[in-house]
């Protein structure tokens, strides 16, 4: 089955003003949803800005992250099974992080198409 | 007490019990004048919390967890704060001693658990307002958010922020600190930690228009404090007393309302909208709490809840034993408040007429002329005494008073049978 990437973006900064029981139940849905048959991995980048690497000239430079204008940042990553576009797209849906104002990228991976 | 359900591989509440634990024993290694920086580190760990566990699952030990990320929080924040400089290197032997006990030590739960008790101490030290005790207990042990406590009292959110801020400065200024009172001041700080959990637990349970979740809350933490102090070798029989009484009340909760959000008087509670699990721990602690000679007014309050929870039904409430523990009540407390309540009981056991005549000397009382709950006794007095017109007249006055809005919604049904009974 095909496999698609979601990517997670968001405003750090709005978790913040969260209660510790809101914290909970953002933790209760999140954790729920990770369940769902069809996930198959999932990782959270660091908080740190990165590297960026460009070749300016020439020559390559690494250069301190981030490259965004906005405040969306990638925070992490799912990994999951759809028969298709359709189907990945229902299950990113269903995920929490868009009730919370967050936005995620439905990409399919390139190894899985083939 | 029924046991929290676990969601989602977390135990119900544990963020907001876990926080008001953590901050409790980061501002005892950190010192209380540091309780905002207490504060932060759990904050931090929580949002780590947040950042990693959709990803990678809850750890086993979610508690230990969120300890270890909190303190490894404030060594690196004690390492940075230049205010601190000649106490640094103490605070950060005493949070990497702390940091690397064993979570299931017991040691390490006594230590918490008294953390949290020297914190609520504070937070009702008597330099405190009331209103100022409640919201700082609740930010500090209870792990609620300005924003819950704002929505639990009906107040802004600005008002509840600056209200903290200034408990803070106090703290400093007045060098507040988490030590236990010395043996001859336990008795009356405790009454003040006990006043204010009453008080919070009150203001969860008055009716208001839009019951919210968050006001039952505020009871179940109140009874959530009550029983963490019942539970310590400082505990005295009143506590027990005020825990029986508030786990009477709250069993009562959900019976106190019907489906439209009117009051239901407790005579027409559905019983068996009562939780049981409450009532019997209510009991539990009623019991300890008559293990001593000490009689307080919880103790009296306590005793009158046990007797309407033991009844079957209505028709099972034993008036007369009710009515001996008012006067005793009175004796121990003569406020209005307990006048009116014992008032009801009067009219059962000697009729209304004698009843009418216990709340009379109330009248005379400018502040109460216009309470809302003595008109509304006096005016269901009048109609038991078939005095509707007179009955009528008292609702009506009642209505023009300051009060919730299930409660005028109540004094209209009232007003409406006095109508109904002047066709």
């Amino acid at each position: 089955m095909p496999h698609y990437m979601l990517l997670l973006y968001d405003d750090p900064s709005k978790w913040g003003k969260l209660s510790p029981e809101e914290m909970q139940k953002a933790i209760e849905k999140y954790s729920a949803w990770r369940t769902k048959p069809g996930v198959v991995d999932s990782n959270r980048l660091a908080d740190d800005p990165g590297k960026v690497i460009r070749v300016t000239g020439n020559q390559p430079r690494a250069t301190d992250g981030p490259y965004s204008e906005t405040k969306e940042v990638l925070g992490g990553y799912y990994t999951i099974e759809a028969a298709n576009y359709e189907e990945a797209v229902k299950l990113a849906l269903a995920h929490p992080h868009v009730e919370y104002g967050g936005t995620v990228e439905v990409r399919q991976t390139w190894g899985s198409m083939t | 007490m029924t046991s929290a359900p676990e969601v989602g591989g977390l135990l119900e509440h544990l963020f907001r019990h876990q926080s008001g634990r953590m901050v409790a024993h980061l501002a005892r290694l950190l010192g209380p004048a540091h309780l905002d920086l207490a504060e932060e580190m759990v904050q931090q760990a929580m949002l780590r919390a947040l950042q990693s566990w959709p990803y990678h699952g809850v750890p086993e030990n979610a508690p230990a967890w969120l300890f270890r990320v909190a303190h490894n929080a404030a060594i690196d924040a004690v390492r940075r704060d230049r205010s601190l400089s000649d106490k640094t290197d103490a605070i950060v032997t005493e949070l990497s001693r702390s940091a690397s006990a064993m979570p299931d030590d017991p040691g390490l739960e006594e230590q918490l658990r008294d953390d949290e008790l020297r914190m609520i101490f504070m937070c009702c030290h008597p330099n405190f307002s009331r209103d100022t005790s409640v919201a700082l207990s609740l930010k500090t042990v209870g792990g609620f958010s300005v924003r819950e406590i704002a929505r639990a009292f009906l107040a802004d959110e600005a008002t509840i922020a600056q209200r903290l801020v200034r408990a803070k400065r106090q703290i400093r200024e007045c060098g507040l600190t988490l030590d236990m009172p010395s043996a001859s001041e336990l008795g009356d700080r405790l009454d003040s930690v006990l006043e204010v959990v009453y008080f919070m637990f009150n203001e969860g349970y008055a009716a208001h228009e839009g019951e919210d979740l968050i006001r039952r809350d505020l009871c179940m933490e109140a009874l959530r404090l009550g029983r963490l102090i019942a539970a310590s070798s400082i505990s005295m029989p009143r506590v027990d007393a005020l825990v029986a009484l508030m786990a009477f009340q709250a069993a009562r909760l959900a019976a106190r309302v019907d489906q439209a959000g009117d009051l239901v008087l407790l005579e027409q509670q559905d019983r068996d909208r009562w939780d049981q699990g409450l009532i019997a721990f209510g009991f539990y602690h009623f019991d300890r709490s008559i293990s001593g000679d000490e009689v307080s007014v919880y103790h009296a309050q306590a005793a009158i809840a046990a007797t309407y929870a033991r009844a079957t039904g209505p028709e099972g409430v034993d008036w007369p034993v009710i009515h001996e523990i008012y006067d005793q009540l009175l004796e121990l407390n003569p406020s209005p408040v307990v006048v009116l309540n014992r008032a009801v009981v009067v009219a059962k056991v000697h009729g209304a007429a004698c009843a009418l005549e216990a709340i009379e000397p109330l009248e005379s009382d400018p502040k109460l002329r216009n309470y809302y709950l003595r008109l509304a006794v006096r005016g269901h007095l009048l109609f038991e005494l078939k005095r509707v017109r007179e009955a009528a007249a008292c609702f009506r006055q009642a209505l023009e008073c300051p009060c919730s809005e299930p409660e005028r919604r109540f004094l209209r049904r009232k007003l409406q049978e006095c109508d109904g009974g002047l066709l």
